[in-house]
């Protein structure tokens, strides 16, 4: 109930902080439009007649809100760059990608982590426990802008494996082979990003794998004779579920830092090469609606995991219920 | 005059304290490890910007040279020789690193006492830091840092403000934990006041765990300020390990330079890697959850 109340206030806090600060930066949207160029003053009134940014600044205020509230899809506005198309057209149209992306290592992080520390705990202290404790922390420290920079030089430029920039490619063709663009293009992100995201989650399952081994009924089960695999799948996954999903709701947010990050250095069309743009081309109906967006989906995956984790955890929910 | 037990657990707590981060900084093979990596770049860069004949912003006829003896990294599109750049442009880097870092924590251990320690407190703080955790930190400062001239002051002044966040958690519950015990009771009807309570017997208790934090905050703010500049949020002109990159970036494929790719990175990494290593040793030692108190 809490976290739905500070969600709440989240949101609150991003509004008026999105509405505010374009705000107070000097030069009006419509004075960096016709900064660039020789536009006749006519003109000039007439943009910011347009843009509604010649009323007073507390009109401005309850048209952007009604913008957010009552209209569907929200509207934030007309982007400067890609005029006329919609803010939120354009986040949408981008929102998938990001999220193939951010889907696909968050799903192989955790396989290549689980896999990991279920195999370095059942050696123990041998060289593959250290190793592995030492590359993931390793990189985890590396910045994932330096990784994928790495990754691009030595697939697509030296070895010219894999495609340089993009999504998916200038005639992809359809069905199968639009799917194999779309993989194709995906896979150096993806890699950077597991990459370094890896370590994290490897970090908090070998937390808990430690605890597990140390149970009896794990020791029951390897005098019975069933094999480490085995143990490992039974006991450890359903075991370690929890610090995993209340690792999702702490992680999106990383995630999504990354793959602006990642995306910037790729030139894949997602999210974070819509935001990083806005930020070089100052245009700020995009940049406004994108950071109100991002924050949303992380607010929301936020509350998703904590739904989940009450669900899941016995003592949690005792501890929700004594509350209420 | 007698000594009340008070007085003497609070005079020999804060010299072991010292000692048992002192020890647990060598014991550790990790934290030696990352121990010398940092003392070794730290020394690289002292050593090299005495040492190099260049200034980072001299351009010269040698463009796009592979490392050599003349240029130890390679020079880039410009003629500028990458070693200069290197360990001219840390001072900026690690400069607001450390002190985004420093200031995240303390402002983290100040929150985190006084919600911990006055109960009045603790709601406001407590929704306070949850709200700033919530935050995606990178497009936050991306967007605020791209709006308004990003000095390295400001750019500092941000990640202190976005990153106090869990210390301030994870000392409020170190701090709420250590009130239960039972000498702070007797300090209590001993005649201490609140303040001094406080100042004499929390703060040797957390201190350990804010030092643990502020070495992994290196490590994190290294990296998001590097991304920062990198992105071109600040000056890309001026000389620092994130606006090399972003230069590398922007013309070191073309040229096939793959030094000016490698190398920044590599010290970014080394450097980052380092701080990690410490702090997660000293984590290990010196993690709550695993705590007795």
């Amino acid at each position: 109930m809490r976290r739905i109340l500070v969600s709440i206030a989240i949101m609150v806090a991003i509004i008026n902080f999105d509405f505010i600060i374009p705000r107070l930066v000097p030069g009006n949207a419509a004075e960096i439009l016709a900064a660039s160029s020789r536009l006749p003053q006519q003109a000039f009134v007439e943009i910011q007649a347009r843009l509604g940014l010649d009323h007073s600044y507390y009109v401005q205020y309850v048209l952007y809100l009604k913008g957010i509230f009552l209209s569907w899809p929200p509207y934030f506005g007309v982007s400067y760059q890609y005029f006329p198309a919609q803010v939120t057209t354009l986040f949408f149209s981008r929102l998938p990608w990001t999220l193939i992306l951010i889907g696909s290592s968050f799903a192989l992080s955790i396989i290549i982590a689980y896999f990991m520390s279920a195999y370095a705990s059942s050696r123990r202290a041998g060289k593959f426990e250290v190793g592995s404790l030492y590359s993931a922390i390793v990189f985890h420290a590396t910045p994932v802008f330096w990784t994928s920079m790495i990754l691009l030089w030595v697939f697509a430029v030296y070895l010219r494996w894999l495609p340089i920039f993009g999504n998916i490619s200038n005639n992809p063709g359809t069905g199968l082979a639009y799917l194999g663009s779309v993989i194709v293009h995906a896979i150096l992100p993806v890699l950077a990003m597991t990459l370094s995201f890896f370590g994290e989650v490897y970090l908090v399952l070998r937390g808990t794998t430690q605890q597990v081994l140390k149970t009896d009924y794990v020791t029951a089960a390897r005098t019975r004779g069933l094999s480490d695999f085995l143990i490992a799948r039974r006991y450890i996954l359903r075991n370690s579920l929890l610090p995993l999903v209340s690792l999702l709701t702490f992680s999106l947010a990383s995630l999504i830092s990354r793959v602006i990050l990642v995306e910037s250095v790729f030139g894949y069309a997602g999210i974070g090469d819509l935001i990083v743009d806005a930020v070089v081309n100052r245009d700020y109906p995009v940049l406004e609606g994108s950071i109100f967006y991002v924050t949303l989906l992380v607010v929301i995956g936020g509350l998703i995991g904590d739904f989940l984790l009450v669900r899941l955890d016995p003592k949690l929910r005792e501890e929700d219920e004594v509350r209420q | 005059m007698t000594t009340t037990s008070a007085d003497v657990v609070i005079e020999e707590r804060p010299r072991n304290r010292l000692r048992s981060i002192y020890s647990s900084i060598f014991s550790s093979r990790l934290s030696k490890i990352g121990l010398c990596m940092i003392v070794g770049i730290i020394v690289f860069i002292v050593a090299g910007s005495l040492l190099t004949p260049y200034s980072p912003y001299a351009i010269s006829v040698s463009i796009n040279k592979p490392p050599s003896y003349a240029h130890p990294f390679g020079t880039d599109y410009l003629g500028h020789d990458l070693f200069s750049q290197i360990v001219w442009g840390a001072y900026p880097s690690l400069f607001v690193a450390m002190g985004g870092a420093l200031g995240s924590v303390v402002l983290g251990f100040f929150v985190g006492v006084f919600g911990g320690y006055y109960r009045k407190l603790d709601g406001v703080l407590g929704g306070a830091s949850d709200v700033v955790m919530a935050f995606p930190v990178l497009p936050l400062l991306i967007m605020l840092g791209s709006l308004f001239p990003a000095t390295n002051l400001f750019i500092m002044s941000l990640l202190i403000a976005v990153l106090w966040p869990p210390v301030a958690r994870s000392v409020r519950a170190q701090v709420a934990s250590a009130k239960k015990l039972p000498f702070v009771d007797a300090a209590r009807t001993g005649g201490l006041r609140d303040i001094e309570i406080v100042l004499r017997i929390i703060v040797p208790e957390v201190g350990s765990i804010a030092m643990a934090y502020f070495i992994v905050n290196v490590s994190l703010t290294i990296i998001l300020t590097t991304a920062l500049q990198f992105l071109g949020v600040g000056n890309p002109n001026a000389v620092s390990w994130g606006s090399t990159l972003y230069w590398a970036q922007q013309f070191g494929f073309y040229a096939g330079a793959w030094w000016w790719i490698l190398v920044p990175g590599a010290i970014i990494t080394l450097t980052a890697t380092g701080f990690a290593f410490i702090g997660f040793a000293l984590e290990e030692k010196f993690n709550p959850r695993l705590k007795i108190i």
